[in-house]
């Protein structure tokens, strides 16, 4: 049986069903009249001969700043602050996996990213390496170091303190 | 033609592309909001229904449209997004009744990839930003602050390249986006963030939800307290939030538009693809969603949006079909059905082919497009000006005027019909079979012309013939008074109302008559200098009866005189200037705006306001309307005063937003035109022409009528045959019966006068028609119809099969003579030199039509040229081909007859991806691509190396917004040789959003003059939300953005007519040039369409 002959059967079968849903639509008194008008044709062409440029300040423009580097020069800002402060660091943790990910992203779909953003990455990526070195990293949990480890291609294996000598052997 | 071109918009986009609900105009006030492609409109939602208020023009494509309500505000604002890259907020201001700009910018990119899904555009609910997803793996924010104006946007970096939708959620304490994506497999799945506005950064959000239906398109985001989103697949719906997920199975379908209709979002309108309009309802229990309900109501056009109104009231905006206002029944209708259609508003896109035919062999064109889409396609006639359809018409030579009388005053309806001729009068009336019949009004002198005609109070009748006037009682028919003229004179001319009569003799005499019951008197003479041309006292002021106030036109000093009734003092005196007489003088009110109408003897009318106290004559403007003297008459059409110019080019004259405007009648000649509102013939008008007394009712008054004929199926190329009067059409009908989606596809012909399918050829399975033209060939006087088609299988890229038809009109049926095998798709056909011409694939492929020796016929391949990506649009003049390829923009190809080959003469370099071309003269082709422009380009046959001669040179350019699918010489108004724009030749274009316009070659002073208007209209018009209309009409595509050239705005220069007096002033100032002549020169130019 094809689908067109069953269909008014279905919906005859469900007649009071959407029907129960119906109810009570919305009304605020418009479209209440019994007869509604028709419309009657022309419509005003709006002749716009005032002024129409914005508010000076409503003159919107793009942050013209690097996607890339305003994350990066972000996270920077917030390790710096964030040090002393746990919630912070936690914050820029994720903020940095996204990174190390974007960064990744940007290389596998080189024919999108621009040269230029690439290389400012790489740049800012050996930037960030280095400043994790000076880092106390007494103050990271075991799992943020063998991320970092993993991060270095080194086993994420052993005690904290095994995992802190291997990643300053690295950076030393 | 030349390579100045004019381009006006003759029919405005109908395409309805969004809509939205607010309190826009005021925070009382629900407004519903319209986009059509390039404009905007504005409709107030009362208790009688939608009102119409305002349409607003955008410069640019809108992508986006939504309205929100920033912190602190009382009525919405409107924010909108175009195409290239602009946004705007904008602000009605109730005070000016002006639109106002509170925010605009420029949010394009210089890197970045668009979007191939659409862009988006959308709002916080909470209002602290906005967002738009313009370019892959780009999410642009436009923050607010805490008073509502917008800081400086920024990019995020999105990671889904493959967005398919993206909303705000409600309910959040920060702004969190849903994504649905589709990753690299294909999978589609949705992903939240939020948005850290101060980080300018995503963080990632409360849920997820991997692999969801496949055909997943949509998200509806769920207000509070439900909160979530719905996510529309094409197999399953699904409910998803934080902590619930519920999902339903549906009907195969494609949502193409939702409306939400309960405020607490628990109930939605769906309409897919098929038309079918959905209601889902989310059940839940103490603000806990506890399932998905989905209930079919019935069938509307395709809808593309879809705004719940209010009171069960919907409207539904179509891409592809009419829009329209519907209404949800609680019970369904016999047919199950619980949509009742109350409104359809005409949208003729997406125009997909038409043609210029002129049918009723008046010399004026019309357009018969293939307009609309799947099962919502029809054709569409699209005529210019105001048809008369003919009730009775009777042969009588020589009417030099017509009157209708009512047998008493009471009665609503005329019932005699006074025609006067040179040397008597006859009366017509209505005997009881509705006939027409000559009866006689005794009291009535019936032996000389009569003069004027009247119905008059106390059951009378009056008439003035060159001696006399004569008052007659309408029952008894018997003369009960009269008024001689002196001696010595003749009255001629004359004029009266129901109380009223006012006559001129020679020698300058005026002379007034007060009507009463049996009465005539004479309250007044006066004696001019001058002999009176014509007269008129319609009674425009309070008293329907009595006119206060007298128009005199005058000879020798060409002017026309206010008098007052009844002591007639003259009041005002305004020389007309030139040596052309007044002719015919009207006092009439349109939109309770009295004017002062004066016709010359030239087909001039000037036009002024009348300061209904004083008499004053302000704002005179003049319109060429004719060559022939004019009659003008008033008329009544449901219950709206026109006026009627009888002349060489009969015009109804009406008035649509406190302006005048000027429509031509479809009539030849009329020398005098009556209404007559018969019980038999209502509200018709009674017209003489050409020897003819024909009675007939006028259509409604505007500009373009359109006709539509619905197919039921998708008509994709039409073609008109003067000798058969038939046209043909290919079509394709989608079957969704079974379960299989199947198209077929048919060649059809059409009676041109019924459009009705008389004869259909259905092509083979996987075969569609791509071109049709009807021909003869050398040799062969039969005229045919040859239809190229394509073999489009599954399987292949690019068709390497096609056919050419050859049919014959036999009998009212297409009967096929002779079918060609061809190596690819038919995509253009047409005639040349006998021969047919054919644009296969890459390939240009000329066919010989030879006779066989068993006296059958069939088409053998002569010479062929190739070197095309894909030869899609081919014109031809004289030897010359152009076409237009898919993507290598236009070439010239020549035909040498001594060779019997085709050679690439020379072509346009750029790399532009076409969409119609056309021929505008020896050197000058114009064509359209698919970013919206239109440019054209010159033969330079005179260059000095074969390299120059070998270059088409780019001549002109325009953004022109629109995607044109066909252009074709022709012309939407009767072009009459002795006006001026009846020597300006013109092209028509079709377009997708339904826009049909006019490409129009200006002579060089003429552009130049035009040009300067153009630049000065600019400074005083203003685009917009801050739109700039320079950039707006600058050719635009990926590779380059210039400035437009050699092609003006019609549309904005156009404008100029409808500016208020000082901007008008100002212009003229800029110009050195008068208002009047501006006015005029205007004018004459929407006369083009």
């Amino acid at each position: 049986m094809d689908t067109t002959s069953s269909q008014p059967s279905n919906s005859n079968q469900a007649a009071s069903e959407a029907s129960k849903y119906l109810v009570n639509l919305p009304s605020r008194g418009l479209f209440s009249s019994t007869v509604i008008s028709s419309n009657p044709g022309g419509m005003r062409v709006y002749i716009c001969d005032h002024e129409t440029s914005p508010p000076e300040e409503q003159l919107i423009k793009t942050n013209q700043t690097n996607i890339l580097i305003r994350s990066l020069t972000l996270k920077k800002q917030k390790g710096d602050s964030s040090s002393k402060d746990v919630k912070g660091t936690t914050a820029t943790e994720v903020s940095k996996k996204r990174t190390a990910e974007r960064a990744l992203d940007s290389r596998s779909s080189s024919k999108r990213a621009m040269t230029n953003a690439q290389s400012s990455s790489r740049r800012e990526g050996s930037g960030s390496s280095a400043r994790t070195s000076d880092r106390d990293y007494q103050s990271l949990t075991v799992e943020r170091l063998r991320a970092l480890l993993k991060e270095r291609g080194l086993s994420p294996k052993g005690k904290k303190d095994e995992l802190i000598a291997r990643l300053k052997g690295v950076n030393g | 033609m030349s390579v100045w071109n004019y381009v006006v918009t003759a029919h405005k986009p109908t395409n309805v592309t969004h809509s939205c609900v607010g309190n826009f105009t005021g925070p009382q006030e629900l407004n519903l909001i319209i986009a059509k492609c390039t404009r905007i409109e504005i409709h107030l939602l009362t208790p009688q229904g939608l009102q119409p208020m305002l349409d607003v023009p955008i410069y640019g494509r809108i992508a986006t449209l939504e309205l929100f309500r920033p912190h602190g505000e009382a009525q919405d604002f409107l924010f909108i997004a175009t195409e290239r890259y602009k946004f705007c907020v904008l602000q009605w201001d109730a005070e000016n009744s002006e639109v106002i700009t509170r925010a605009m910018g420029d949010v394009s990119d210089r890197i970045g990839r668009p979007t191939d899904n659409g862009q988006i555009g959308i709002i916080d609910p909470d209002c602290r930003l906005i967002g738009l997803h313009l370019y892959d793996g780009l999410f642009k924010v436009i923050p607010f602050d805490n008073k509502g104006q917008l800081k400086e946007a920024f990019n995020i970096r999105l990671e889904e390249l493959q967005v398919l939708d993206i909303k705000f959620l409600y309910g959040c304490s920060k702004p969190t986006i849903v994504v649905l994506y589709q990753d690299n497999k294909d999978a589609r799945h949705v992903k939240t963030y939020e948005v850290a506005l101060k980080d300018k950064d995503f963080v990632e959000g409360p849920w997820a939800q991997n692999n969801l239906d496949n055909g997943a398109d949509l998200l509806i985001p769920v207000p509070p307290p439900l909160c979530g989103v719905l996510i529309i697949g094409e197999e399953t719906i699904v409910y998803c939030s934080a902590s619930a997920f519920k999902a339903i199975p549906i009907r195969p379908s494609i949502t193409k538009a939702y409306g939400r209709v309960d405020a607490d979002g628990s109930r939605y309108l769906l309409g897919d693809h098929a038309g079918l309009l959905h209601l889902l309802v989310i059940t839940h229990e103490k603000e806990k969603v506890t399932g998905l309900k989905i209930e079919l109501l019935g069938e509307t056009s395709i809808a593309s949006t879809i705004s719940y109104l209010d009171n069960a009231f919907v409207y539904v905006g179509s891409s592809y079909g009419d829009s329209q206002l519907i209404k949800i029944h609680l019970q369904p209708d016999a047919k199950g059905s619980y949509v009742e259609v109350l409104e359809r508003y005409v949208n003729l896109g997406p125009i997909v082919d038409f043609c210029v035919v002129d049918l009723e062999r008046q010399g004026q064109g019309q357009v018969v497009t293939c307009s609309g889409a799947y099962k919502d396609g029809s054709l569409r006639i699209v005529r210019n000006g105001i048809g008369i359809n003919e009730q009775a018409s009777v042969e009588l030579q020589g009417i030099k005027g017509m009157w209708s009388l009512r047998s008493s005053t009471d009665d609503p309806h005329d019932t005699f019909l006074v025609v006067s001729f040179i040397s008597e009068t006859r009366i017509l009336a209505m005997n009881l079979e509705d006939e027409l019949e000559e009866t006689e009004i005794e009291g009535f002198c019936s032996q000389v012309q009569t003069l004027f005609c009247h119905d008059a109070v106390y059951d009378q009748l009056v008439q003035v013939t060159s001696s006399s006037v004569r008052l007659v009682g309408s029952t008894s028919r018997e003369l009960r008074n009269e008024w001689k003229a002196p001696s010595g004179y003749s009255v001629n001319v004359a004029t009266a109302n129901a109380t009223q009569v006012l006559l001129a003799t020679g020698g300058g005499h005026l002379v007034y008559l007060e009507i009463g019951d049996g009465t005539l008197t004479e309250v007044k003479h006066a004696q001019l200098e001058y002999d009176i041309s014509c007269l008129d006292i319609n009674p425009i002021g309070e008293n329907p009866n009595f006119s206060q106030l007298a128009a005199v036109g005058m000879w020798t000093d060409i002017s026309v005189r206010i008098f007052s009734l009844p002591d007639l003092n003259l009041i005002t005196k305004e020389y007309l200037g030139g040596e052309i007489i007044p002719r015919s003088v009207l006092l009439c009110s349109f939109e309770g705006i009295p004017y002062l109408l004066c016709a010359l003897g030239d087909g001039h009318l000037l036009n002024f306001l009348l300061n209904m106290s004083t008499g004053e004559l302000t704002d005179r403007k003049k319109v060429s309307l004719g060559t022939q003297p004019i009659t003008l008459r008033t008329f009544s059409s449901k219950n709206t005063t026109h006026v009627f110019a009888a002349s060489d080019r009969p015009t109804v004259i009406y008035s649509s937003n406190k302006k005048l405007l000027y429509s031509n009648v479809n009539l030849k000649e009329v020398s005098h035109m009556c209404p007559f509102n018969s019980a038999a013939f209502p509200d018709s008008l009674a017209i003489a022409k050409e020897g003819d007394l024909t009675i007939g009712t006028i259509d409604d008054i505007q500009k373009l009528h359109i006709r539509s004929i619905p197919l039921g199926e998708h008509a994709r190329r039409i073609c008109h045959q003067e000798q058969s009067r038939t046209f043909a059409i290919c079509s394709l009908k989608y079957n969704q019966s079974s379960t299989e989606e199947s198209e077929m596809h048919f060649i059809r012909l059409l009676d041109d006068q019924t459009f009705e399918f008389i004869s259909t050829y259905p092509l083979d399975t996987f075969e569609y028609g791509c071109s049709i033209l009807s021909c003869s060939f050398s040799d062969d006087s039969n005229v045919y119809y040859c239809v190229g088609t394509a073999y489009v299988l599954p399987e292949e890229n690019e068709p390497t099969k096609g056919r050419i038809l050859v049919f014959i009109v036999e009998d009212g049926k297409l009967q096929l003579i002779a079918e060609k095998e061809t190596k690819g798709a038919v995509y253009s056909l047409n005639a040349f030199n006998g021969k047919l011409l054919a644009a296969i694939n890459q390939k240009i492929q000329l066919y010989k039509w030879m006779l066989r020796d068993d006296g059958t016929r069939e088409l053998q391949s002569e010479s062929g040229h190739h070197g095309h990506i894909l030869a899609l649009y081919v014109q031809t003049r004289g030897d010359f081909i152009v076409v237009g390829d898919l993507m290598k923009s236009i070439s010239l190809l020549i035909y040498k007859h001594e060779e019997g080959a085709i050679e690439e003469r020379a072509r346009d370099y750029n790399a532009n991806w076409m969409s119609a071309v056309e021929i505008l003269d020896d050197d000058i082709y114009l064509g359209a691509e698919n970013n919206f422009n239109i440019f054209t380009v010159r033969k330079n046959s005179e260059g000095a190396t074969d390299e120059e001669r070998g270059r088409l040179e780019v001549v002109g350019e325009y953004h022109l917004g629109e995607f044109v699918n066909r252009f074709r010489h022709g012309s939407l108004v009767m072009r009459l040789p002795d006006s001026d724009v009846g020597q300006i030749p013109t092209v028509i274009f079709g377009t997708v959003n339904g826009v049909i316009g006019v490409i129009a070659s200006l002579p060089h002073d003429q552009y130049v003059f035009l040009e300067k208007l153009q630049a000065n209209l600019r400074k005083v018009i203003k685009g917009v939300g801050g739109l700039s209309h320079e950039q707006w009409r600058s050719f635009n595509n990926e590779k380059k953005t210039v400035d437009a050239k050699n092609f003006l705005d019609g549309d904005l220069i156009e404008t100029f007519l409808d500016l208020n007096r000082t901007r008008m002033d100002e212009i003229s100032k800029a110009m050195g040039v008068s208002v009047e002549e501006l006015c005029k020169r205007v004018e004459e130019l929407t006369r083009l369409h």
